[in-house]
């Protein structure tokens, strides 16, 4: 084993260029960002979906009863997990809130613009465009409002970001499996006289292939770990500057999944580097 | 029994003919000359007996193992008892003539503390011991042939097969390679080997099997060259 992992990195030495090795790095780089903003998209999915709301606004002069009823009417429609009244004077107390200091508009308008309204939570978010639709054919009810068409699109941008990363992901694999076939083609003729002498001693193909299996292992390694690392360090800088200069920006900031990615894209780079080094070798070889 | 050709022929892809129906046998521990002259089919011969080719007909046996159905991964086992040389040394030039010898032992996975009293006994057997720290360049042909001649017979091969193993070396160099090669035979190893050396052969009065286009012509006990080749002047002495 200790000649194996000698003599595969003695070759690597010899026949990896800064070159193959940067692609290889940028390459594994491109498709850890993608990685990663297909992390965040999905992340807000999440945090959206879990905190998705129907707001039902509803008519003047509904009175308590009016009101009672009509929210037993809602909660019954299947799928509703919860639902809340929210009282115009409430209302009008959150929006004085969230305006902060412009509160003072509030004041301007003189009378409560605000309908009575339900906060209505569901269990399932893919049924909230069938629920919403349900609740506004009740009767007494002005409309529904739980931000239409936002999460379609979120939800469609997710999905496209998704098949990019797996195309790329290909093409990537393509580009590795250059990389490393050409290092281990290299290694091939600097060491054709040596593999010649191999096969006529009688060596295995297994033993005659190993260095050059560990030679794409190691070039899997050097390229992958570089952008690794590089990925891990920009992202925590991203995520600093971000902090600053828009912390409303739900981005990921736990650096455990980050960290994780990054790893997985260098057991990815160590793989392929294998799978590469050992189809080349095999083609090279007739063995 | 030990080496047995029934009825060997070897057609290349290119349509020239190696061998053509080949019937022969092959005892163990024989000293065999294979002459004829260039194309004739002695290396055809030869490559045959370690697989690096194929036969087109017919079955090549050794102890009664046809070799040319074993399976691929069982090739390297074969090389392992049967190793050939060749004019050209196929020395790495990057290894010291200890390494080179040690390479032959090491890629067939032998436990590395034998590997060293291996080494020294088929460095002593050629008679290079005392060069086993020099590169190949700084040998001369004769010892450069030594070396893998002990690279050949270090795992203790039950054959070992010579393709013109003197083709590039003068006469008295290549009477000092016959010597090891004789003396190797006489400690149980089949030798086979191919040459156009008439004075070797004459001199040595070994069998002599010939071969022309791709059939063998003389099988002699004790044989001569008897070829075409020019005599060469210089005898042992
Ligand atoms: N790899 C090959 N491809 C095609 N034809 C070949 C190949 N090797 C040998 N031959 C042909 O087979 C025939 C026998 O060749 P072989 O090398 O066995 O002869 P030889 O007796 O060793 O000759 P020499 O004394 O010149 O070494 C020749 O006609 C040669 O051209
Ligand atoms: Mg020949």
């Amino acid at each position: 084993m200790r000649y194996f992992l000698a003599e595969g990195w003695k070759s690597t030495k010899r026949n990896v260029s800064l070159i193959s090795l940067g692609t290889m790095a940028v390459s594994i780089f491109v498709l850890g960002v993608f990685g990663l903003i297909l992390m965040n998209l999905s992340n807000v999915n999440s945090n959206l979906r879990s905190s998705i709301e129907i707001r039902v606004y509803v008519e003047d002069n509904l009175t308590g009863q009016g009101l009672g009823a009509l929210k037993q009417q809602i909660e019954s429609i299947e799928g509703v997990h919860r639902v809340t009244y929210v009282s115009k004077e409430e209302g009008l107390s959150r929006l004085a809130k969230q305006l902060g200091e412009k509160a003072g508009l509030v004041d301007i308008l003189g009378e409560n613009p605000l309908p009575d309204t339900f906060d209505v939570r569901v269990f399932n978010a893919d049924s909230t465009p069938d629920i919403a639709s349900r609740i506004s054919n009740l009767p007494h009810i002005i409309g529904v409002n739980y931000g239409q068409g936002f999460t379609e699109k979120l939800l469609s941008a997710t999905r496209f970001i998704a098949v990019a990363t797996v195309v790329l992901a290909v093409i990537l694999l393509g580009a590795v499996m250059f990389i490393v076939g050409n290092t281990v083609r290299l290694s091939l003729v600097s060491r054709a006289q040596e593999i010649e002498v191999m096969k006529l001693v009688g060596a295995t193909d297994w033993f005659i292939m190993w260095p050059f299996l560990i030679e794409g292992m190691i070039v899997g390694f050097l390229g992958s770990s570089l952008s690794g690392i590089c990925l891990y360090v920009v992202y925590r800088a991203c995520i600093s500057r971000l902090g600053l200069v828009a912390p409303f920006i739900p981005i990921i900031t736990e650096t455990a999944p980050v960290a994780r990615l990054c790893a997985g894209l260098v057991g990815l780079g160590v793989l392929m580097g294998v799978f590469a080094g050992g189809v080349f070798i095999k083609k090279h070889l007739e063995i | 029994m030990l080496i047995r050709f029934y009825d060997v022929t070897k057609v290349y892809p290119s349509g020239a003919t190696g061998l053509f129906s080949v019937n022969t046998f092959i005892g163990k521990g024989e000293f065999v000359f294979l002459v004829g002259p260039s194309g004739a089919g002695k290396t055809t011969f030869l490559k045959l007996l370690t697989r690096e080719i194929l036969p087109t007909r017919g079955q090549v046996l050794l102890n009664g193992r046809n070799i040319t159905r074993i399976r691929p991964t069982e090739v390297p086992y074969l090389r392992r008892t049967v190793r050939m040389i060749f004019q050209d040394f196929k020395l790495l030039p990057n290894k010291t003539v200890y390494d080179n010898v040690a390479f032959a032992l090491m890629v067939t996975e032998k436990p590395r503390r034998q590997i060293g009293a291996l080494v020294n006994e088929a460095l002593k057997l050629v008679g290079i011991e005392s060069k086993a720290e020099m590169y190949p360049d700084e040998l001369s042909g004769g010892e450069q042939q030594r070396v893998s001649i002990a690279r050949a017979i270090v795992g203790d091969p039950t054959v070992l097969l010579a393709d013109e193993p003197t083709g590039n070396l003068d006469m008295e160099t290549s009477w000092d390679i016959m010597e090891v090669l004789l003396r190797i035979n006489k400690r149980g190893t089949t030798v086979i080997m191919s040459t156009h050396n008439a004075t070797i052969v004459d001199v040595l009065k070994q069998r002599v099997i010939e071969l022309d286009n791709g059939r063998i012509v003389r099988d002699d006990e004790k044989g001569v060259y008897e070829g075409e080749a020019e005599y060469n002047a210089v005898l042992p002495g």
